[in-house]
């Protein structure tokens, strides 16, 4: 066998694929690494012309607020530890689990309990901890670092609500989108009429329009939706501008058209005769669906679902339009603090809002980047 | 699948697009030939405004839409044919342009303008996006078992990461005497300005769209060499292909309906390109198709939207899209039926 | 204000869902379940504050309050009971009737009003304003003591200032422009153009900007752009302001609710250093170059006339003296007791002015102006057209406006 022999690469070729992998992980990361540097000092080290100053904080340290030697060693151990939790450990346990539920349950429950356990331990056991060692050793902090923008986030501007927003919508969205979109996509995988094909391609279309058109159009609907809908509904017609069902609905709708596309192909490498078989045993269309290929069909579920769970979270122009002040999501929210009159300090508590806002997205993709793989490798995409 | 199986399954996913999609789209196209105006009626009246220590009051001459006995603005909407098409075209005015060669007279209409940025932005990444993305899945795919998780995790960061505040992450780096600009000051020992002209701006556009979008690109792609047939591998390389030809006559063909698939994406998102034009606030140099409609929907301080004229520039827009996306239409189509 | 619009696909809504309990520091007890919805900056806040301690009251601040604004408020019943406005955005609310005349509340319950805070339109009063804003000069007076140089009171002194500053090398670029394509560069030019004694628009509704004071106006910017850092079309009043912190800049012509910002010690490195005066004239005995502003109250019409009675009297407990001793750096406040101090000196300066300047001139036409001049005006900063050429397109860009509006 010369296989693997010839497989195996020069030393040139090795070199350049690695530095441009190193380079392209340095370009994907620096921008966000610096924001959460950023989001970490006072605003005069924030915006400082010196990169040092930005990283150091010298201002930040004579503020009083920074890390020791021992803090950023132990820091640095936790969140090693902890992304190797997430990344080996959590798909295994959630592979363990028994056949009670859905995987996308056990996943949620999963992720939630990681997110959980780790707030609770890096935020709630380890300053305390880091604190007295420090104190008792008497070491100096060496990095500027303060925790008070994220205080004035989450506490004092009440951004867990806007949290708590974003997740109703996120979930709503994801939730409906899959239902929803499951059913067509196996509907338009299994026909093969013009109308089907009609269908897609119309979606293709839908797909590509530009979203301010639509949203405009919107507003005023929702606002008066109360007068629109009261001959249909009587008194009880709600108002639709500002609830968050309205947008979980309109956001679906916008991404329906992704969604059938990606379960479709997804469903298209299922076997057809497998739910043939099930027809020709006396299931319905439905009952097939339901006990043959709902069981098989996860991996892309979860890999739609998550393209779902990213439109969601990050819509802005839809958010921000059709939602008041209330019912408000993360990032709309962090917008408003760039708006306002701005001063630097809420320039540097938006960047803090901004880092908030990326963690979850963070975590998400640390537990499911091997399902995102591996659905995509298993056939949600074939063009 | 019999036909009411079928149009239960398929539904409640048409009924959303329909409500949400469909008949806004209607909506938008029958404007684009209307005007709705309010009736208006020219007023003479004294407003008093305050001072610091006492008013001012002056007389002003001013139209005032005339309201009915409910209080209601009383409008009128009157067909106009071509004319709102004709007002965000300008085709006399780019047909002289045209005809004297005059590039910069073209460019300095709006639309046009739009057009020309909304394209060259579209054409311009989407090779990148394709190559860049496929340089990484391979080079992935070369790296040892060990570092891939945490590769593919950082590539990945671009992507999922809320794009108006990607946008802005950039920006800072670069704005005024932004980190990154310092740097290429000191590099190139010269004083530089990112946001003071409008190649780099279009530069940093460019920039920051294929780094976000390259992490979407290598994913689908990473994905698909995965499934890569080793047995035709192995015959080529004993029929003694080189690496290049191995990657030429193999591996991209295999990924070829991927590659399809990320171009009709990206195509469709570069085309509406928005959120750059608002991170990197380059209004002033450059806009694009969907941040004029965008910008004919933006009521100013007096309520106005030119809605006429932010339906018709939508429309082109769509027409626009679908001219792009017939190649490839054309080949589902024949697909389609060819898999019939 | 539609800068901070198109800052927007970017923007919107500081939240404040404020329902309370009723406070010991309001007067009243209120009873009905009221609403606002308000921009969303330091002032609003500190005057929606303390109409939240009289009880069942929700502040909504929001940065797209414009947009929301005109439909919120003509639902039947209106979503919101009290609305926050500036002489700019009370325009289509006004135009809609969708707000009501205050004239009996104001005789009922306004006995605390100054008749200055009172916004007559025809007679009719239809809003109460609050506060007044203005752009007028901001400078480092260390800066012009070392250098012994005189405070500016026309553009041609700050050019001569200018010159001599950046000659000294004391800082790069001695002047700030709140100069970003859109919103804020038509105001710039509006500031110029009236300084010029320019008016935008004929009795009959056809633009009048291609003029002499356009092209004198577009002229004395184009020649204050020299001392600018050269990214002056992205600059929006946040980035001037940080150019002052940061110690980057000598002289800016900037709005007055700025000002405290200088002073703010956690981000400022010029604690101390800047003062303000006067808005510098265009020509001699002319007014300032800018546009007065204000910003107030108004109530909706879609609601029970106990609503609006209820309504009222919060919103005239959220503007009353104990609001302003407590906030009184927010704003150039109207209302009595408040104490100016050294920064308020060139808003005041400025509002005082013989000729004053006018107040930002708000009417559908305005409107339509403005978006036709932050469009345009760029294409003559980044040299594509001529000062004549810009002003025509403008013209031409407003007719075509003004036609679909109905206007012509």
């Amino acid at each position: 066998m010369s296989g693997p022999k010839a497989l195996r690469q020069p030393l040139a070729l090795r070199v350049a694929s690695g530095s441009f992998l190193a380079f392209w992980c340095l370009l994907a990361a620096f921008p966000i690494f610096w924001i959460a540097v950023m989001s970490f000092k006072a605003p005069v080290d924030a915006f400082a012309g010196n990169p040092l100053d930005v990283i150091l904080g010298p201002m930040t340290r004579a503020g009083g607020d920074g890390l020791t030697l021992i803090d950023i060693v132990v820091g640095v151990a936790v969140l090693y530890g902890a992304v190797q939790v997430a990344m080996r450990s959590l798909p295994k346990l959630v592979a363990i689990d028994a056949p009670w539920s859905n995987p996308v349950f056990r996943w949620l429950v999963a992720s939630a309990a990681f997110a959980i356990g780790f707030v609770l331990v890096f935020f709630g056991l380890l300053p305390p901890i880091l604190n007295a060692v420090n104190g008792a050793l008497g070491l100096e902090p060496v990095i500027g670092l303060t925790t008070v923008h994220y205080q004035a986030v989450w506490v004092d501007n009440e951004f867990w609500r806007n949290f708590v927003n974003s997740l109703i919508v996120t979930v709503g969205v994801v939730t409906v989108s899959l239902t929803v979109g499951t059913l067509a996509g196996y509907a338009l995988a299994r026909s093969g009429s013009q109308l089907a094909f009609w269908i897609l391609i119309i979606a293709l279309i839908f797909r590509a329009l530009p979203h301010s058109v639509l949203v405009a159009g919107y507003l005023p609907v929702f606002v008066n939706s109360a007068a629109i809908l009261e001959p249909i509904l009587g008194e009880n017609a709600p108002t639709l501008y500002g609830q968050p069902l309205a947008v979980i609905a309109v956001l679906v709708s916008i991404n329906q058209p992704f969604t059938i596309w990606m379960l479709r192909s997804f469903f298209m490498s299922i076997p057809a005769e497998l739910d043939e078989a099930a027809r020709v045993d006396g299931c319905t269309h439905f009952q097939a669906f339901r006990w043959v290929i709902m069981p098989v069909m996860w991996p892309g579920v979860i890999t739609t679902g998550l393209f779902s769970f990213l439109l969601a979270y990050n819509d802005f122009l839809v958010t921000s339009l059709l939602l008041d002040a209330s019912n408000q999501t993360m990032v709309p929210a962090i917008a408003g603090y760039f708006n306002r009159e701005t001063t630097t300090t809420d320039q540097v508590e938006a960047v803090a809002a901004a880092v908030s806002i990326t963690a979850p997205l963070f975590l998400l993709v640390m537990i499911f980047q091997r399902q995102i793989v591996s659905g995509l490798t298993a056939g949600a995409v074939k063009g | 699948m019999k036909f009411r199986t079928f149009a239960a399954f398929v539904g409640p996913s048409i009924f959303l697009m329909l409500l949400f999609i469909a008949a806004p789209l209607v909506s938008v196209f029958t404007q684009s030939f209307y005007l709705t105006q309010p009736v208006v009626e020219i007023v003479s009246e004294e407003v008093c405004t305050p001072g610091f220590l006492r008013q001012t009051c002056t007389t002003e001459t001013r139209s005032q839409p005339v309201l009915d006995e409910d209080g209601r603005v009383v409008r009128e909407t009157t067909f106009v044919g071509l004319q709102s098409y004709r007002n965000v075209l300008e085709p006399q005015r780019a047909w002289e342009a045209v005809s004297n060669f005059d590039i910069g007279g073209l460019l300095a209409i709006d639309f046009w303008k739009a057009l020309r940025f909304t394209l060259t932005f579209t054409l311009i990444t989407l090779p990148l996006v394709i190559g860049v993305g496929l340089a990484i899945a391979l080079a992935v795919n070369n790296a040892a078992k060990m570092v891939r998780g945490p590769v593919i995790f950082v590539s990945l960061l671009p992507f999922i990461i809320t794009p108006v505040i990607g946008a802005l992450s950039i920006r800072w780096l670069f704005v005024g005497d932004g980190i990154l600009t310092r740097a290429l000051e000191w590099y190139l020992e010269r004083d530089i300005a990112m946001f003071a002209q409008g190649w780099t701006i279009e530069i940093l556009m460019l920039f920051y769209r294929v780094w976000h979008v390259a992490p979407f690109a290598f994913v689908i792609f990473y994905a698909g060499l995965q499934t890569v047939n080793t047995d035709t591998v192995e015959a080529a390389i004993i029929d003694g292909a080189s690496r290049w030809q191995r990657l030429w006559y193999i591996i991209v063909p295999h990924l070829m309906p991927l590659i399809v698939f990320v171009a009709l994406i990206h195509l469709m998102d570069a085309y509406r390109v928005f959120e750059e034009i608002v991170g990197f606030s380059s209004q002033a140099h450059v806009i694009s198709l969907q941040w004029l409609t965008y910008d004919f929907l933006q009521p100013d301080d007096s309520g106005n939207r030119a809605v006429s004229r932010a339906s018709a520039s939508a429309m082109l827009t769509m027409i626009g899209i679908v001219i792009l996306l017939i190649p490839l239409l054309r080949k589902t189509w024949r697909d389609h039926r060819g898999t019939r | 204000m539609k800068k901070l619009l198109l800052a927007s696909a970017v923007s919107i809504g500081a939240i404040m869902a404020a329902s309370t309990t009723a406070h010991a520091d309001c007067a009243i007890q209120n009873d009905v379940e009221l609403s606002s919805l308000t921009a969303g900056f330091e002032a609003w806040k500190s005057v929606t504050d303390a109409m939240a301690e009289c009880g069942n009251f929700s502040a909504e601040l929001d940065q797209e309050f414009r947009t929301k604004q005109p439909a919120a408020f003509a639902a039947d019943p209106s979503l919101y009971h009290i609305g926050g406005v500036s002489n700019g955005t009370v325009t289509p609310l006004l135009n809609e009737g969708t707000i009501r005349p205050l004239d009996d509340l104001v005789a009922a319950y306004g006995q605390d009003l100054s008749p200055n805070q009172l916004i007559r339109i025809d007679g009719q009063i239809m809003a109460v304003a609050m506060m007044v804003n203005t752009q007028h000069l901001m400078y480092r007076h260390d800066i012009f003591d070392d250098l012994g140089l005189d405070i500016p009171t026309t553009w041609d002194e700050v050019i001569v200032a200018a010159e001599a500053i950046q000659e000294a090398g004391v800082v790069e670029y001695p002047l700030g422009g709140t100069m970003k394509a859109g919103w804020n560069i038509a105001q710039d030019f509006n500031n110029m153009f009236l300084g010029f004694d320019g008016s935008f628009v004929n009795d009959d509704g056809t633009p009048s900007v291609n003029t002499d004071a356009g092209v004198n106006a577009l002229e004395m910017m184009a020649r204050l752009t020299e001392f600018m850092d050269p990214e002056y079309l992205v600059s929006d009043s946040t980035y001037v302001q940080q150019q002052f912190q940061q110690g980057t800049i000598a002289m800016a012509n900037l709005w007055a609710s700025r000002a405290a910002a200088m002073d703010n010690a956690d981000e400022s490195q010029v604690v101390g250093l800047v003062n303000t005066a006067s808005a510098p004239i265009a020509m001699d005995g002319g007014a300032p170059a800018t546009t007065l502003w204000w910003d107030g109250i108004v109530i909706a019409s879609n609601i029970t006339d106990e609503e609006a009675e209820a309504a009222f009297q919060v919103a005239l407990e959220g503007i009353d003296t104990d609001m302003v001793t407590e906030n009184n750096e927010d704003a150039i406040w109207l209302i009595s007791g408040y104490e100016p101090n050294r920064l308020a000196e060139g808003a005041i300066a400025t509002a005082t002015a013989d000729p004053a300047p006018q107040s930002y001139p708000s009417s559908t036409e305005m409107g339509l102006m403005h978006t036709a001049l932050g469009n345009q005006l760029p294409a003559f900063f980044t040299g594509e057209l001529s000062a004549e050429e810009t002003l025509e397109a403008i013209e031409a860009e407003y007719l075509t406006a003004a036609e679909e509006a109905g206007i012509l």
